[in-house]
């Protein structure tokens, strides 16, 4: 019985602790969180209890799981290493890349597994992607494009909203949004050569913030990916396509789902909305954790890992020196 | 029985769904597939080999060989006599749709299952479909209030092979693709279909056919929906995907467009010369492996029951005998 723990229980949390709690061989042992009231709120949906410190919960536990905001990710992974415990990392990795490298080095040095939680990988969708790639149905892939669109974290509204506000602490959309489709598109289309990106990052626009980001691959493919925080509100989007020299796979959120409901009533006017549900087990955010499960416990090769999240991490925060210098950024050279 | 392996034999797998059966079983952990049998020895073998499971010479040898249960997936006219040498020799059977060609077959295999206190668990995974299972608790909630009519389409590819053969298959494109949905139906609401008119067709999209291979279900539910399925095999090859399970639900509040299984990437290849869907939906037929394997350890009764089987049965039975006599069909005279 592997014995989980959960730092910070936020918005992110929730779908973990979710997965946690469905899950069978794995107990959720409990909860530190700075505002306690919200390990509070966990603990009572989810059962297991909240610790009074860090300390405390990694005694406690065999592996955590960090879901705070990303400025406090370095000290949490440090701290669970020094435990010797596994850990789980949501994305991005860390702000900059010099405390991203002290993290992942310092959980190799201490022979602690760090699973980055690139999620996007664990998407059926995207899965299916991958797999028609490997088949060898796209050939080679040559020309990878993607998008992730929604609006502005709502100020005031969620807890964490003042953190995607701060660039300085979040790195904006490209370092928190970008982070999912550049971590797949290296996945597909392997290593990337440079970057170069335009947006509203530093446009001074507040609660705005878009990004449209041009790749070139080692291996001579391109690539382009939109994030955005500046869609209409309530919409999110998410879409996919890659040109191999073989074959094309493309995949949009708009395509109609296998669920669509339309209703009306007098109060509430005319309603529409989508599902594309998944059995439990195959929800991504389950199946990522069941994954590093079994990952640590021998019965699987890990599917992303520590470096794959640094990486990431360096080609986000490359892209957001290309858009600051109206550069194009070589990733040999890119050093945060 | 919880901690002991179940142990699962397949007798017949002329059904291409026994493949997938086998491979869910497979993965699952307790779980043994001790064989296959078939009457071609040369199809049970080709599967056997492909899955690294034992074949087995004869189906009585499959079934000394010691089973918790036994998955039949024959032509479909020998369910029964399948069924039937099973019952009483295991504790539990899963048969493939549609439970019999005829309600006389279906009734003696669901009296014989009971005289030897054999669980019979019919195959409809669609009830296992993420969206069917969210669409039916949606619908438990009150999403639409009161429900008017339904409007469903089971399109398929025509498989050919034992599936147009009338001895073997004991009809066509109605009795393969009317099950499904009737059973879904059947199972949303708690109904029973009461009335069904048909227009039928033999080999219209396929020239030389000799099986029906288009069809159009006019039907009424005991609970006052009225509603039509088309159960055509017109996909063609050339199409994007061998077909769907479409149910548009309208009622008091609104409508519910459910494309049960349409998860699907775009992929072109140019090896394969064409463009087509691909899924990337969780497998429905897990979801029934899982269920029935959880029957048979637990001693539960079964999640779809013989009686199930030949509900679905006997709308299909009056679609063709409304498509004869050219008037509406009482379904309660086919069982």
């Amino acid at each position: 019985m592997l014995r989980i723990g959960v730092i910070g229980t936020g918005a992110i949390a929730g779908v973990h602790l979710s997965a946690w709690h469905q899950m069978p061989g794995v107990e959720l042992v409990g909860y530190y969180d700075l505002a306690k009231e919200a390990a509070e709120r966990a603990a009572q949906r989810y059962g297991g209890q909240v610790f009074g410190s860090l300390d405390a919960l990694l005694a406690a536990v065999d592996l955590v799981d960090i879901c705070t905001p990303g400025t406090a990710h370095k000290a949490n992974v440090l701290a669970a290493a020094a435990a010797g415990r596994a850990i789980v990392c949501e994305k991005p990795l860390a702000r900059h890349l010099a405390d991203a490298v002290e993290m992942v080095e310092y959980c190799e040095r201490q022979g602690v597994p760090l699973f980055p939680a690139q999620v996007v990988r664990f998407f059926p969708m995207y899965k299916r992607v991958k797999q028609a790639i490997d088949a060898g149905t796209l050939g080679r892939p040559m020309v990878y494009r993607s998008a992730r669109c929604g609006s502005f974290p709502r100020p005031g509204r969620d807890f964490s909203a003042p953190y995607y506000a701060d660039f300085n602490q979040s790195g904006g959309v490209v370092l928190d949004v970008a982070v999912h489709d550049i971590d797949f598109a290296r996945w597909c289309c392997g290593e990337v050569e440079r970057v170069f990106a335009r947006g509203l990052t530093f446009s001074g626009r507040p609660f705005q913030d878009h990004a449209l980001i041009t790749l070139r691959f080692v291996s001579g493919a391109i690539g382009h990916i939109e994030a955005s925080w500046s869609h209409p509100r309530t919409t999110f989007t998410t879409r996919v396509e890659i040109a191999g020299d073989q074959g094309l796979a493309e995949w949009d959120s708009q395509d109609r789902p296998p669920l669509l409901v339309e209703l009306y009533d007098e109060v509430q006017g005319y309603r529409r909305s989508g599902s594309n549900p998944t059995a439990a087990v195959d929800e991504p955010y389950y199946a990522e954790l069941a994954h590093f499960v079994e990952v640590i416990e021998g019965r699987a090769a890990p599917l992303v890992t520590a470096r794959d999240g640094l990486e990431a991490v360096r080609v986000a925060l490359a892209a957001i020196e290309s858009m600051r210098a109206g550069k194009p950024v070589a990733m040999q050279e890119f050093g945060g | 029985m919880n901690s002991q392996t179940v142990r699962v034999g397949f007798l017949g797998v002329a059904h291409m769904h026994s493949v997938s059966y086998a491979q869910n079983l497979l993965a699952m952990a307790g779980v043994e597939v001790v064989g296959m049998w078939d009457r071609s020895p040369e199809l049970a073998a080709q599967w056997a080999s492909r899955l690294a499971v034992p074949h087995f010479a004869s189906a009585e040898a499959l079934l000394a060989a010691g089973l918790d249960a036994v998955v039949v997936c024959s032509e479909n006219c020998y369910h029964r006599p399948l069924v039937e040498e099973a019952a009483g020799r295991v504790g539990a059977i899963l048969c493939e749709k549609p439970i019999a060609t005829t309600a006389a077959d279906a009734r003696a295999m669901i009296q014989r299952c009971a005289d030897t206190q054999t669980r019979l668990q019919i195959a409809f995974p669609v009830r296992f479909a993420p969206a069917v299972v969210e669409l039916k608790q949606q619908l438990d909630a009150g999403l639409l209030g009161e429900v008017w009519t339904v409007n469903c389409t089971n399109h398929g590819s025509m498989p050919g092979g034992w599936f147009v053969d009338p001895a073997l298959a004991g009809g066509g494109a109605v009795l393969d693709h009317t099950v499904h949905v009737i059973d879904v139906l059947r199972w949303l609401w708690g109904v029973e279909v009461t009335e069904v008119y048909a227009e039928i067709g033999d080999s219209l999209l396929h020239p030389g056919l000799g099986i029906d291979d288009v069809g159009l279900l006019s039907f009424t539910l005991s609970n006052g929906i009225y509603g039509t399925l088309d159960t055509s095999w017109s996909r063609p090859k050339s199409y994007l995907i061998w077909g769907d399970v479409k149910l548009e639900i309208l009622g008091e509040r609104g409508a519910v467009h459910a494309d049960t299984l349409h998860q699907y990437i775009t992929l072109a290849s140019d090896a394969a010369g064409r463009t087509a869907w691909a899924g990337f939906g969780s497998d429905m037929d897990r979801g029934l492996m899982v269920d029935f394997v959880d029957m048979v350890r637990s001693g539960r009764e079964p999640s779809i029951s013989g009686a199930d089987g030949l509900a679905a049965l006997a709308v299909a039975l009056a679609a063709y005998a409304s498509s004869a006599s050219g008037q509406p069909v009482q379904v309660e005279k086919m069982v």
